[in-house]
């Protein structure tokens, strides 16, 4: 079983930008630790001989033409899904 | 005692970043030029990071960036993807930046960086990647505002070995990189609008120690004066914090013009776990040798090009200089020394010496090359003074054309008609006013032929050839 420190819980709801109470720290520590445990299942395949896959579709070169193509969707529309705007720039608490 | 820096020895890298000249975007069609527009006008909901998008990777970057590549003498990569990098920061709503950790596009190349006294330095390239722009926060105390019009702009970051060890080099290498990749046409090359950006990583050492001391990266400078002046002061700062027994901790910093300083933004100890991860969403670019060349073909001249050429001429290193700022007067340069080189050297020497200094960003058009070899002709032919000579020229550099018309609605023709002088120097050689000047030459003293040229020129309005009065005067007595 995966040990997982609650700090380290914390610091990833604080990258995370989430605020948990201790109740919810201690349930998602105990959910991390199922989850890295059941995950590192996968350790025990040997794939020495495998070569790396970084993509499944077997696609390559999808381009788009360079064109500015008009908008399906308006400024108004994409500010309005913000929480707060001031004008048309959206407005954020301060990150510095 | 010798100064205590010159025990040192620093040694640069530089990163930098180059807008790419497209229409959109790297990964949406949103328009990419958003100088001056309304906050958040040139988006669309890719940029805004919304679920269920499906960003398309923009033909013309790989384009831009395989040019990019051959400018820098690199090779490009036959398979090339994209990365997600993630972070929490508002300028990119997605979480991640779209950019290329593992398999770049732009292979290892060197740029050849001349210095002032001419000889070059030798900068290698590591790789070029092509990556998203993040938008633009601004900060007012309690809350900052975001303007996404810049998030998804094409980029590509050029990462310099530490080949460079002084401050000029670093400028030098830094202004090599911009004419290489405005000449290229890669980038539109604005300067005031962040076009290019360089991060200058920085270390010193005592110049036997054998290994790299700790580096610091000074991030953000827009300037090739801010590169140079940046190292200056990095130097002298790590040199003194060693020399007062502190430890050089790797950090981030910024720089103030307005101060010249560097300051500490952010030690690389709380530096953030990217989570680097295949972008599922772009497919690979794989590219033939065949494909490579197609999108290379066609790439204007570059510097070093026109620069082998202008020493043919045999030009200074100076007039090098001042040509190659432009490319428009590089290209012009070398269209008239197709034709004629005495003509290219005269319109080098011109472009360096006599040009008026004009706004560098309002240099849309030059001269007409036919105009400019008729120009040289006249000259050659004793037609114009040297200054009017410059007055033509910069009329044609500014869209006049036709320099003989030009000349003759000016009144700059010189009269270099023989006979035309004669009679006037005749007539001032008759005029008893100059009957001292001309016994003082008939004495021995040369220098009163002054006065009788200059009376010459001036009956003759300043259209005299000054040369041929004097010959004509000399003849006479």
């Amino acid at each position: 079983m995966v040990q997982i420190t609650t700090n380290a819980v914390r610091d990833l709801a604080q990258l995370s930008a989430l605020a948990l109470d201790d109740d919810e720290l201690a349930a998602l520590t105990d959910d991390i630790e199922h989850i890295l445990t059941y995950i590192n299942k996968l350790d025990e395949l040997d794939t020495s001989e495998v070569p790396s896959s970084y993509q499944v579709g077997g696609l390559q070169n999808q381009y788009r033409d360079d064109v500015v193509q008009p908008h399906t969707v308006t400024t108004e529309q994409l500010l309005n899904l913000a929480p707060e705007r001031s004008a048309t720039t959206i407005k954020v608490p301060k990150v510095l | 005692m010798s100064n205590v820096y010159d025990q040192y020895e620093m040694t640069i890298g530089i990163e930098c970043h180059v807008q790419l000249a497209t229409q959109t975007k790297l990964f949406s069609p949103a328009d990419n030029d958003s100088r001056d527009a309304e906050p958040n006008s040139k988006t669309h909901p890719i940029d805004f990071g919304l679920p269920g998008m499906l960003p398309m990777l923009n033909r013309e970057a790989i384009r831009l960036a395989a040019r990019a590549g051959k400018a820098l003498n690199a090779d490009i990569a036959h398979e090339s993807r994209f990365d997600r990098k993630h972070y929490f920061y508002p300028d990119l709503p997605k979480g991640y930046q779209t950019t290329q950790m593992y398999q770049p596009i732009i292979l290892a190349g060197h740029v050849d960086a001349p210095l002032d006294g001419g000889s070059t330095v030798k900068v290698r390239i590591h790789h070029a990647h092509l990556e998203e722009d993040a938008g633009k926060l601004t900060h007012h105390g309690e809350y900052s505002l975001i303007d996404l019009n810049r998030a998804g702009t094409p980029l590509i970051e050029i990462v310099s070995e530490p080949d460079m060890h002084s401050p000029a080099e670093a400028r030098a290498y830094a202004t090599e990189l911009y004419r290489l990749m405005t000449y290229a046409g890669v980038t539109h090359g604005d300067l005031y609008h962040g076009n290019m950006r360089f991060d200058v990583n920085l270390s010193v050492a005592k110049k036997d120690a054998g290994e790299l001391g700790t580096r610091c990266e000074v991030k953000n400078l827009n300037s090739f004066r801010s590169v140079e002046k940046a190292a200056e002061y990095e130097f002298m700062r790590q040199v003194d914090a060693i020399e007062a027994g502190e430890t050089i901790v790797q950090e981030t910093r910024g720089w103030s013009d307005d101060t010249g300083k560097t300051t500490t933004q952010r030690s690389k100890e709380d530096a953030q776990d990217y989570r680097y991860m295949p972008d599922p969403d772009i497919p690979p670019v794989v590219l033939s040798d065949e494909d490579i060349n197609e999108l290379q073909i066609g790439l204007p001249k570059l510097p070093h090009e026109y620069r082998s050429e202008l020493r043919e001429l045999g030009v200074d290193t100076s007039v090098v200089n001042t040509v190659l700022a432009q490319q428009l007067y590089a290209e012009l340069v070398s269209h008239v020394q197709e034709r004629e080189a005495a003509a290219a050297k005269r319109v080098a020497n011109w472009i360096a010496s006599k040009l008026d200094v004009r706004d560098e960003d309002d240099v849309r058009s030059v001269a007409d090359v036919n105009d400019l070899l008729e120009l040289s002709a006249m000259v050659d032919a004793s037609e114009l003074s040297s200054n009017a000579a410059s007055e033509l020229f910069n009329d044609l550099m500014a869209g006049a054309a036709e320099p003989r018309r030009l000349a003759e609605q000016k009144n700059l023709l010189q009269v270099s008609d023989e006979s035309a002088i004669a009679a006037i120097v005749d007539a001032v050689l008759a005029d008893p006013a100059s009957s001292k000047a001309i016994e003082d030459i008939r004495s021995g003293n040369e220098k009163a032929i002054g006065y009788l040229v200059g009376q010459v020129m001036k009956q003759s309005e300043g259209q005299a050839n000054p040369g041929m009065a004097q010959t004509l005067i000399r003849e006479r007595l």
